[in-house]
């Protein structure tokens, strides 16, 4: 296997990343050197002169990073515009950078488009904030035929990656843990209701995630009603005394509780009689306040299900714990994508040399259209066109073997720069003109 | 005219191909296959359907092979797999059932010549409702056994609060299993009561009563009862989740005994079955 980190050495054209992130870096340091407003074009941090020919810059609150194409020390140039931007010295930022040249570089914007590299493992959100960067990088038109090529590539990869593997699977929130087991319990949430009993951040993230999920309706209950109506009002639902809980109980599938309450507010007993009311339909609590509000008899009911808080906890770190062992399959992915992304960008290399023998070829076959035709003594359109396409149809054909002999020798440095010296001595494109 | 052996091979092949790739969707959480997997057993049904139209079936005159009765089977296991997929809109059944039919053909591939040599009075029209109706019963209970041993499996995990690793993800929500189970009870015991009632119709004028006691009889009417109290308290008494589901594998099990053993072993007036 030739090493296409070897051969990237050579590119005319390098990438380089320059970056800091949520492990580098803490939050105050990210804020420092955020570069969210930089990002636009009027203030664009990275003008694409001297060595920098290409530039995205992705800036999020978890990283904040300038990917480049270009030549001579592409990384510093970065650094001092990063710093000038932020009005800081180079020093200031160096503690926490890390710089990523060639295909380390591509590896690198593989795995955080992948979501390899975020603080949470498989979260979604980082590729539409790099697909936003790449947007916004277009729209300045610092992107070109480098930076194109691995954004795009580097959301295809992302795409694979979720598809192939379940590194973006499993909830690895309590509350988004909460509606994954609801989903399995009722399936479509569409002809259900949610009851949340008491307010707290988690129980209203649960809410939030069972109308993203397309819950029926969400109904509200607080000792203090007014409370209560407040809280209804923000999820579009409706609030019920809290005195009627037992009642409610009869009507809800979902039930969050998290209420301050030193006692269960939900008994088995009651639990048992609603059932019946209910025609048996299955009920789900998720109990995620300390100490418990829902009774852990509950649980040993028929077609009733509860999940405390360190239930839902256990659920998180097993998920957790999965996106880790699928992480070690997404980094093959990346490794076979970045290899494949090596032997495009080793096609680069040849690029010049099969444009000189193209050229000299078209060049050769027009000279001696005009020299026949002149010396046929000839004005004829239809006679021209007829040489013309011989001519060229020749020059292809003979064209067609340098060419695919330039190609083949992509693979390894040594052998391509070898046939690349062979092709432009043997054709003499160096000295043609 | 196509062959028995020709149109069984060419279902055993499709049916093959589709627990290929319902299997390989399972396991590989692909979406993709098992919905290739579908199609391809609506294929194996659609050309099944047509063999038996134009009788390619009838491989001995006058009668059918044990082949052609294992295949019937097949056929009505996926006619229940089609229905809760039209009404359901629920493909996991059918995935479930394409490995079970292609077995059934493997095993009937071995019985095309094996011939059933029906009493006379088979002849009469109640004997095509009575094999009619149970066979349909069965298909639907075949399924319903599925949803209902998938449900105990899932709920068990669901209640225990076990961790829930790959293929199980994929799997339908309990409440809709639980659905599944219920629509295909609620109109297999109905076609049970046809198939059992037209039995007794039919046993009067060839064996003279209609109770003789034997033995397949007996199970029959013991499988009835069972089928007739998870029927009864599905629709009257509001059972759901596990307790029907856990009924559902008993009573396929009782089934699977009246077949398998009742019909085999024991003498009994459906021994000719065993040709």
């Amino acid at each position: 296997m030739p090493s296409f980190e070897d051969s990237a050495l050579y590119m005319e054209n390098d990438i380089c990343l320059v970056g800091l992130n949520h492990r580098t870096a803490g939050v105050d340091v990210r804020e420092r050197f955020a570069l969210a407003g930089h990002c636009d074009a009027e203030h664009w941090a990275l003008p694409c002169t001297g060595g920098i020919r290409e530039s995205l810059i992705l800036s999020t609150c978890n990283r904040v990073e300038l990917l480049a194409a270009g030549t001579g020390d592409v990384a510093d140039r970065m650094l001092h515009c990063w710093a000038r931007a932020r009005q800081a010295r180079v020093s200031d930022i160096e503690p926490y950078i890390y710089v990523h040249k060639s295909l380390a570089a591509v590896r690198h914007i593989f795995s955080v488009a992948s979501s390899l590299d975020s603080m949470v493992l498989g979260e979604p959100q980082i590729l539409g904030q790099l697909k936003a960067a790449y947007r916004k990088a277009a729209a300045c038109r610092t992107t070109g035929v480098i930076l194109n090529r691995l954004l795009h590539k580097s959301f295809s990869v992302a795409k694979r990656v979720r598809t192939e593997t379940a590194v973006a699977s499993n909830a690895v929130s309590i509350s988004y843990a909460a509606v994954e087991l609801a989903k399995r319990i009722f399936g479509d949430m569409r002809s259900h209701k949610a009851l949340l009993v008491g307010a707290g951040e988690m129980a209203e993230l649960a809410a939030t995630h069972l109308l993203q999920n397309g819950i029926d309706e969400i109904l509200v209950t607080n000792r203090t009603y007014a409370r209560g109506r407040e809280l209804a009002d923000q999820f579009g639902g409706r609030a019920v005394p809290f005195e009627n809980l037992t009642d409610t109980l009869a009507v809800v599938d979902i039930i969050i509780t998290s209420t301050g309450s030193p006692e269960p507010v939900i008994r088995a007993r009651d639990v048992r009689t609603t059932l019946r009311t209910r025609k048996n339909s299955p009920m789900f609590f998720i109990d995620i306040a300390v100490p418990r509000d829902v009774d852990p008899d509950v649980n040993s009911l028929d077609n009733v299900y509860l999940y405390d808080i360190d239930d839902l906890k256990e659920v998180v770190e097993e998920n957790i714990a999965g996106r880790r062992d699928e992480a070690a399959r997404a980094h093959r992915i990346v490794d076979e994508e970045v290899a494949a992304f090596a032997g495009w960008l080793a096609t680069l290399d040849v690029q010049p040399t099969l444009v000189a023998l193209i050229d000299r070829g078209e060049r050769l076959a027009r000279d001696e259209v005009s020299r026949t035709l002149k010396r046929l003594g000839s004005q004829d359109e239809a006679l021209r066109e007829a040489l013309e396409t011989m001519a060229n149809a020749l020059v292809r054909k003979l064209n067609h073997a340098p060419i695919t002999f330039l190609k083949n020798g992509c693979s390894g440095q040594e052998n391509k720069e070898a046939r690349i010296n062979a092709i432009r001595r043997v054709f003499n494109l160096d000295s043609d003109t | 005219m196509i062959s028995p052996e020709i149109s069984s091979s060419i279902n055993l092949v499709l049916l093959g191909a589709a627990s290929a790739f319902a299997f390989a969707g399972i396991l590989a959480r692909n979406a993709l296959l098992r919905r290739v997997g579908m199609w391809i057993v609506l294929l194996a049904f659609a050309a099944q359907t047509l063999q038996l139209l134009f009788g390619y079936h009838k491989h001995l005159p006058g009668g059918l092979s044990l082949g052609a009765y294992i295949q019937l089977i097949a056929w009505f296991v996926l006619l229940g797999g089609i229905i809760v997929w039209r009404r359901l809109q629920q493909q996991t059944p059918l995935l479930f059932a394409a490995p079970l039919c292609f077995l059934l053909f493997f095993v009937s591939m071995f019985c095309l010549d094996s011939a059933v040599t029906l009493p006379a009075s088979t002849q009469h029209s109640f004997y095509a409702l009575h094999i009619g109706a149970l066979f349909s019963s069965l298909g639907l209970l075949t399924i319903a056994f599925f949803a209902g041993a998938l449900f105990l499996s899932l709920e068990r995990r669901i209640k225990n609060k076990e961790r829930m690793p790959g293929i199980w993800q994929d799997m339908p929500a309990i409440s809709l299993l639980d659905k599944i189970n219920a629509l295909t009870v609620l109109i297999a015991f109905p076609l049970y009561t046809v198939g059992i009632v037209s039995g007794i119709v039919w046993s009067k004028p060839v064996f003279g009563a209609s109770a003789v006691g034997d033995p397949k009889e007996v199970v029959s009417v013991v499988i009835w009862i069972v089928f007739g109290i998870l029927f009864h308290n599905r629709l009257v008494k509001n059972w759901k989740g596990r307790k029907p589901a856990q009924w559902t594998v008993f009573i396929f099990l009782l089934c699977l005994f009246s077949i398998i053993v009742v019909n085999t072993v024991m003498n009994t007036h459906h021994a000719f079955i065993r040709g």
